[in-house]
């Protein structure tokens, strides 16, 4: 095939201009994202800046490759593009050497141009955050760095790869002795190491040799960064891949070589994967820094607490619940009473330990009071009304001075203590020195009801879930009470979300409306969604992970970060996971496969139809 | 007493306005539309920023003002379609598409608003801003002891004029006839030759319009923020349901009732925080009592 008449098929349509432009909106979007924070007196202020400062272009630049990748994708996948015309697909191996071996040298010189361009700039914009920096002063100062070579090379290897690809076979002129073994692991090895250089310098300190050895730029030592070994190690492991997958298909076996062998988990490898998981949860924690430590144990704890329990709601039951946090105020407010930190005293002073019972039982009565007149309708209206419920704990919570001190915060609220038989164990609050205490004392509770919950999905309570779920209105003419298990659900987790109040508030002290926001229940809730509703190590997983990006944000700005963006790219998690996969990252497979039956038509993922009438029994 | 009755009027109105978004939203999808704060807020904006710079720019004539407050009107009411037609778009349609459960909707729906609102807050700043304010007279007319003022009487006929130019277009012409169809059956519909999608779209912009003309009165009454929407948005949802949900005139009706149901204990309460507390206690009271609320539920039969 000559090259004119495949320029001439690579006509644009309505399709490839709506693609391209919905990708250069996504680079503009993500560039206004990461933009620095606005003013409202001088509402130009953010749009100007942003347009000036040096990421906005590598942005923009961004959505244009990305345009330009997906419109490409689309033709190869109609056909129009045709790669395989003449060299079938599976004979196209580009190497390192194939890359730098092919004979055309101004079109070398002009990659290799392009590359350092593209790499000055993507340096630039994923340095530290700087407005008005797109100077040619500046991206020069980007000489320096080591990354920036990393990434150099990066882009000649992608481009090379391109014209290569595009360049008939007969020109290439790869000798052949290159394209062996070793030239693959070798190419493999390199491959990592210019990974290594660009990654290097977005890993936290934590993860490098440097952190306990040097004090200087990172950027500069990067080759005594372990990360570096480890992304050589990785990049040789690709390169291992590809030989012996090429063998494999030389000796033309494909059948079962590579087929990866069904692994049945018996119920004692799981009980050995829990032991294993406990045993590094209990262990790991004492190998971190400060720094995690403290946000592991303050925020990890707490949030994997609160996933768990509104996974019972959203997941378990399929139900939403908004106004997740109010239960968390009601636990904390409840203790705070209990122990003698609100204005209004209590008859008598407790033990935080001992308030916990109480906090499980207002929470589960104000559960009930909500879901009872709620559930007995539609499902969505549960979430507007406990949306609802949840801004009126918060206004009065800020508002009701002589119950809760206001938007001032409480006093000190009392702590856990145990002194039984000759045992003493306190928790002293707000000493960061109790954070692994505080990490205990939250793992003894996790764990119990982790397995409580887990074993209620397998019994009748959470088979009932499942039917409700999937068939209301088969399951209720099966005799399954539908509000009653509604009520239970909503309540359950209501009375999980209590217990994290509690415990959070033995931690915090003081307690002040803001922590008790909205803003709360929609970070647990993309905990539970991102996880992957209705499984518990999903929700897990998905708590750790987002608990981790969030402080990682942080100390990582190659973007202008605020704490409070958090929530606007939690929002578009929500969005992302259900478009693209609903079930989360780590599903239940009954989770799973009520989404797909729902999407064909076979009953429902969720409970939000009416529920079946009936005696709360 | 009679102002605190006044105050609910003229509040409820508002809620009135965005409690239509709600209602021809549920009448069509038979959802709840968590994002139609953030419809509110555009407007505001909007508002803000067209009087931002068309009071700059003026010496205050009268003809002027009115000129100035029409195009503002205008422009949050675009505001307000554009952002609910794009909410549609991508937190709505790929959905549809796919026919997914309820859940994912409303997950979806939650995303955008808290996208949306912490994007505006990124983008403005995050503190409250006074709008200018186009309406300057101090004119106030006396009825039963309530001073109402010019502000309010705009209000009244601003609304108005929309709700009936609404009820017409959904009544009336061939965009209401494919809503209610779509509302009555929306398979049905489709295989009449009704378009579902640019149906679903231009509710979605009717009630975005109405949403982002209240964001500009709430903003002009009190301050823009990026966090303005919500309180208002779950008031005007309480007021759609007391309207009963799905039924235009309804909205209208409960925007009304609720303000002044909400006003009203204020009077003897003295405690004007508690206004949302006493909205969302009718809303529970209202659930719990009359579901189907005052007017029964259709946007087929009572538009």
């Amino acid at each position: 095939m000559s090259e004119p008449s495949r320029l001439k098929r690579l006509r644009l349509d309505g399709d490839d201009l709506r693609l391209a432009l919905t990708c250069f909106a996504g680079g503009v979007l993500l560039a206004l994202m990461t933009g620095p924070e606005g003013n409202i007196t001088d509402p130009t202020y953010s749009f100007r800046n942003a347009l000036f400062s040096s990421h906005v272009w590598g942005f923009l630049i961004f959505g244009v490759l990305l345009a330009m990748a997906s419109v490409y994708r689309r033709k190869v996948r109609m056909g129009v593009v045709s790669r395989n015309r003449e060299t079938p697909r599976r004979t196209i191996r580009v190497t390192m050497t194939s890359v730098i071996a092919s004979p055309s040298w101004p079109l070398r010189v002009a990659t290799a141009v392009v590359a350092l361009l593209a790499a000055l700039l993507i340096a630039d914009f994923t340095g530290p955050f700087v407005a008005h920096k797109f100077s040619v002063h500046v991206m020069l100062h980007q000489l320096v760095y080591t990354r920036t070579y990393g990434y150099v090379f990066i882009i000649f290897w992608l481009l090379n790869t391109v014209r290569v690809n595009l360049t008939p076979r007969s020109n290439r002129g790869v000798p052949s002795i290159l394209t062996t073994t070793s030239a693959k692991l070798v190419a493999g090895a390199v491959g990592g190491f210019f990974f290594a250089l660009c990654a290097d310098s977005w890993l936290p300190p934590r993860f490098s040799f440097a952190y306990f050895t040097f004090t200087g730029n990172s950027d500069r030592a990067f080759l005594s960064h372990w990360t570096t070994y480890l992304w050589m190690l990785a990049g040789l492991f690709v390169g291992l891949r590809a030989v012996r997958a090429e063998r494999t298909k030389s000796k033309m076996d494909l059948v079962s070589r590579w087929k990866r062998p069904h692994v049945k988990v018996t119920a004692d490898t799981r009980f050995a994967l829990y032991g294993a998981a406990l045993f590094v949860a209990v262990e790991a924690p004492k190998f971190l820094s400060p720094f995690w430590q403290q946000s592991l144990f303050t925020q990890i704890g707490i949030y994997c607490l609160l996933a768990v329990g509104l996974n019972v709601v959203v997941g378990f039951a399929g139900l939403l619940d908004l106004g997740y946090v109010a239960f968390y105020a009601l636990g904390a407010y409840t203790n705070a009473y209990f122990t003698g930190a609100l204005p209004i005293h209590p008859p008598f002073l407790l033990n935080a330990f001992f308030s916990i019972p109480i906090a499980i039982l207002v929470c589960m009565i104000a559960g009930v009071i909500l879901g009872l007149p709620t559930l007995r309708l539609r499902g969505d209206y549960l979430a507007i009304v406990t949306l609802g419920f949840g801004e009126i704990v918060y206004v009065l919570a800020s508002n009701l001075n002589n119950v809760t001190d206001g938007a001032g915060g409480t006093g000190t609220s009392g702590s856990f203590s145990m002194h039984i038989f000759g045992i003493h164990w306190a928790l002293a609050g707000q000493a960061i020195g109790d954070d692994l205490n505080f990490y205990y004392l939250l793992l003894a509770f996790l764990v119990p009801i982790i397995f409580l919950f887990y074993s209620l999905n397998n019994s009748k309570v959470g088979r009932s879930w499942a039917a409700i779920r999937e068939d209301e209105v088969a399951a209720a003419s099966l005799g399954i009470n539908s509000l009653k298990y509604k009520v239970m659900a909503f309540a359950i987790g209501a009375s999980t979300s209590g217990v994290g109040g509690v415990l959070a508030s033995a931690k915090l002290g003081a307690l002040f409306p803001s922590d008790f926001a909205l803003q709360v229940s929609i970070l647990v809730l993309v905990l539970v969604i991102f996880g992957g509703m209705g499984s518990i190590m999903g929700v897990l997983i998905g708590a750790a992970f987002v608990g981790w990006f969030t402080q990682f944000l942080i100390f990582h700005s190659f973007i202008d970060y605020q704490d409070a963006d958090k929530f606007m790219y939690l929002g578009a998690i929500l969005i992302l996971t259900m478009i693209f996969r609903p079930q989360g990252m780590l599903p239940s497979k009954r989770r799973l496969r009520e989404f797909h039956d729902s999407e064909a038509g076979l009953g429902s993922a969720d409970a939000m139809g009416a529920a079946a009438e009936g005696p709360l029994s | 007493m009679a102002s605190f009755v006044a105050l609910g009027i003229f509040t409820g109105l508002i809620y009135s306005m965005v409690a239509l978004g709600y209602t021809l939203v549920y009448g069509v999808l038979k959802l709840i539309n968590f994002a139609h704060s953030e419809v509110l807020m555009s407007g505001g904006f909007a508002g803000y920023f067209f009087l931002h710079v068309a009071m700059k720019t003026t010496t205050a004539s009268t003809s002027e003002r009115v000129l100035i407050l029409i195009g503002a009107i205008v422009a949050s009411g675009l505001a307000g379609a554009i952002v609910a037609t794009a909410i549609e778009r991508f937190a709505y349609r790929p959905l549809r598409r796919r026919n997914a459960p309820k859940l994912t909707y409303l997950i979806s729906a939650i995303g955008a608003s808290y996208f949306l609102l912490n994007f505006a807050g990124k983008e403005f700043g995050r503190n409250p801003t006074a709008t200018a304010q186009p309406i300057t007279s101090n004119v106030s007319i006396s009825v039963l002891g309530a001073q109402i003022s010019a502000f309010d009487l705009v209000l009244l006929g601003v609304t108005a004029v929309l709700f009936y130019a609404v009820n017409t277009l959904v009544s009336h012409s061939k965009v209401g006839r494919s809503i209610r169809a779509v509302a009555q059956d929306a398979e049905t519909a489709s295989l009449m030759g009704v378009n579902v999608n640019s149906t679903i779209a231009s509710t979605f912009a009717i009630g975005g319009f109405m949403g982002g003309v209240a964001g500009l009165f709430i903003g002009m009454s009190t301050t823009v923020d990026y966090n303005m929407g919500f309180t208002p948005a779950l008031l005007a949802f309480t007021a759609a349901v007391l309207g009963g949900i799905g039924n235009i005139r309804g909205a209208m009706a409960g925007g009304v009732v609720l303000g002044i149901c909400m006003y009203v204990p204020i009077y003897w309460l003295h405690q004007p925080y508690l206004e949302p507390v006493i909205g969302f206690a009718i809303l529970v009271l209202v659930l719990m009592i009359r579901p189907t609320g005052l007017f029964g539920e259709s946007l087929g039969r009572s538009a």
